[in-house]
């Protein structure tokens, strides 16, 4: 039995604007998705900004309910077993919030333990270990108000973890941590798929799901557009290359002609310092340097580069399809 | 961060009203620290200990300028009116702060029984309404050599926590519609005026329009009031028991009318997604 299970879910939601003339607008953030993981697994959401993954975890830890379809965690519905879920699972978002910034991390934790009912004789213990594993030995007593973005990402993490759950919600978890931060994060995450966890994480950074997920599902306008492991989904680019232009003074008008060209699959750019980076994607054979550098009349062009395709560039195309 | 070992094994269950117990007393104490910026002296002091004895000497000498009613009267009325502003505000706060700290829907996210967890929070209020409001009235009846029987002290006393249990109650609703509305501060302003107005604080309710009045009957501070200005002017404790039950009763009520506000707006808010709407 998949250890989180997701059918033909839906969310719509309904937004009012004015206050004379009122008018509602319905937004379908989750178009009948579905999905599951399995025990064990490492299972990445991932996706742009509005895409669905935060209303999707949102409805999997019950603090939404779906406008259709069904959504199972350990066995038991989001909709109809709320308490059931809740003692089962972790969840933890990026950011600074979320956190009672008048009190101090070990409060903070001790608060935790006594919503999930932690006995109080394993409550010093635990909160102990985890401010052990975390990092944050000895600056344990000092008010929240005080931490860095990174230590509180941290204190976050032992938040949802203070009840050893089964399933780890992780939306985002690493958003505005310095590297080394980052590094130690997906560190601990990996930490916790070896103690036989259930994890379900979104993310923005390829490299982190490439590096730490068993499977992926990309989401695009509330549509799952693909979904396998990390290698899958880069086979489905690999027969191509990347063509990657070091560009100054780029506009739109070049880059809609580059569009144009035959045998491009795709296009992004990106800015870097002065510079903007436009990666093309091409197809297997196609020859679209001279092509392409022809539509750049008019912008300054610096390095040039050919690469073989990274997950990112898979999901650059995977997102760019599922809009379209 | 260090590469340690997981944390190891499942916490074994809480019992669950042990479970209970410890969300109510050890969450509701813990909470209250967590939410309330006034726990600092630079905020507490004028807010709960000065701004009362400034409302109590304008109502004091405006009652002896309109020949209205003795000083005690003021005294009592205001003295014991202030122990709604901090029911009112910090059980307005308990929901929309976290709102707007984004831990609300980390906590409504825990299996918590939702009854210790919200009435919890309530503990520490009363506490903090009946402090504020004996201060005031101890400190007004020194300056205006107000005197009140020895064997009144306690039954007053008893009226003013039975009181602050009362706006607490109200304050309850006020959390509620924390859940649907961003500032409960705007609520918490136009319900203390309504109570400064409407229960007889610094108007004889037999003064007042006959519809304020019996309103007043059905409002937190009406009856709590009354008995205590009887018990000033020497009236038995056993002679006000009525009122202060009937106080304690509409405390209840509006308790029981929040905690089913609260549930009826936190699923509401799973169905519309307003939880981290700040």
């Amino acid at each position: 039995m998949a250890v989180i299970e997701v059918r033909d879910l839906r969310r719509t939601y309904r937004s009012r604007t004015g206050i004379r003339r009122t008018s509602v607008k319905d937004v379908e953030a989750v178009r009948g998705i579905n999905f599951a993981v399995e025990k064990g697994e490492l299972f990445g959401l991932l996706g742009p900004n509005g895409a669905g993954k935060t209303t999707t975890i949102k409805i999997l830890i019950t603090l939404l309910l779906p406008t259709s379809g069904t959504a199972l965690v350990l066995g038991h519905d989001v909709v109809r077993e709320t308490r059931a879920v809740r003692r089962r699972v972790g969840y933890v978002f990026g950011g600074d919030r979320g956190l009672y910034e008048r009190l101090s991390a070990r409060d903070n934790l001790r608060y935790f333990s006594e919503l999930y009912g932690v006995p109080a004789r394993e409550q010093s213990r635990r909160i102990g270990a985890l401010i052990e594993q975390v990092g944050l030995a000895g600056r344990e007593r000092e008010l929240v108000e005080g931490y860095s973005r990174g230590m509180r990402q941290r204190l976050h993490i032992a938040r949802g973890l203070l009840h050893d759950p089964d399933v780890l919600f992780l939306d985002e978890p690493t958003i505005g941590i310095d590297p080394v931060g980052a590094r130690e994060l997906r560190s601990t995450i990996s930490q916790l798929i070896e103690a036989g966890k259930t994890v379900l994480l979104t993310t923005h950074y390829m490299f982190e799901a490439d590096e730490l997920c068993d499977r992926i599902a990309v989401i695009a306008s509330g549509r799952i557009v693909a979904e396998g492991s990390p290698k899958e989904l880069k086979s489905r680019v690999s027969d191509g290359h990347v063509l990657e232009v070091e560009v100054y003074g780029l506009d739109d008008r070049s880059v809609a002609a580059v569009r144009g060209v035959d045998g491009i699959r795709s296009v992004s750019v990106e800015a870097r310092d002065q510079a903007q980076i436009l990666a093309v994607r091409a197809a297997s054979g196609a020859e679209v340097t001279q092509a392409v550098l022809r539509c750049l009349d008019g912008a300054t062009v610096g390095r040039v580069a050919t690469r073989e395709p990274t997950l990112e560039d898979a999901y650059v195309e995977l997102v760019g399809e599922g809009r379209s | 961060m260090t590469a340690v070992g997981l944390a190891q094994g499942r916490p074994g269950a809480t019992s669950r009203p042990v479970n209970f117990l410890r969300i109510f007393f050890i969450g509701g104490l813990m909470s209250y620290r967590a939410l309330f910026s006034w726990l600092r002296p630079s905020v507490l002091i004028p807010t709960f200990l000065i701004s009362p004895i400034f409302q109590i000497l304008l109502f004091v000498y405006l009652g002896r300028a309109a020949h209205l009613a003795s000083d005690s009267f003021f005294v009592i009325g205001d003295a014991i009116q202030f122990a709604a502003l901090p029911c009112l505000f910090a059980m307005g706060n308990t929901i929309a702060d976290e709102r707007q700290e984004r831990t609300l829907s980390l906590v409504l996210a825990t299996p918590a029984a939702r009854l210790p967890l919200f009435l919890g929070r309530s503990l520490p209020v009363i506490a903090n309404g009946f402090i504020v409001s004996v201060f005031a009235l101890v400190v007004s009846a020194l300056m205006f050599h107000i005197t009140v029987p020895l064997a009144a002290v306690m039954p007053m006393g008893l009226a003013i926590v039975v009181c602050s249990l009362s706006c607490t109650g109200l304050g309850l609703v006020n959390a509620a519609l924390g859940l649907r509305i961003r500032e409960t501060a705007v609520t918490s302003n136009v319900i203390l005026g309504l109570l400064m107005i409407f229960c007889g604080v610094n108007i004889p309710l037999g003064k007042l329009p006959q519809w304020m009045s019996a309103t007043a009957a059905y409002l937190p501070l009406t009856h709590g009031i009354a008995a205590a200005r009887r018990l000033a002017a020497g009236a038995s404790a056993s002679s006000v028991a009525g009122q202060l039950g009937a106080e304690l009763l509409i405390g209840v009520g509006y308790a029981v009318i929040g905690l089913l506000l609260l549930r009826a707006f936190e699923y509401e808010s799973r169905r519309r997604s307003t939880l981290d709407r700040t």
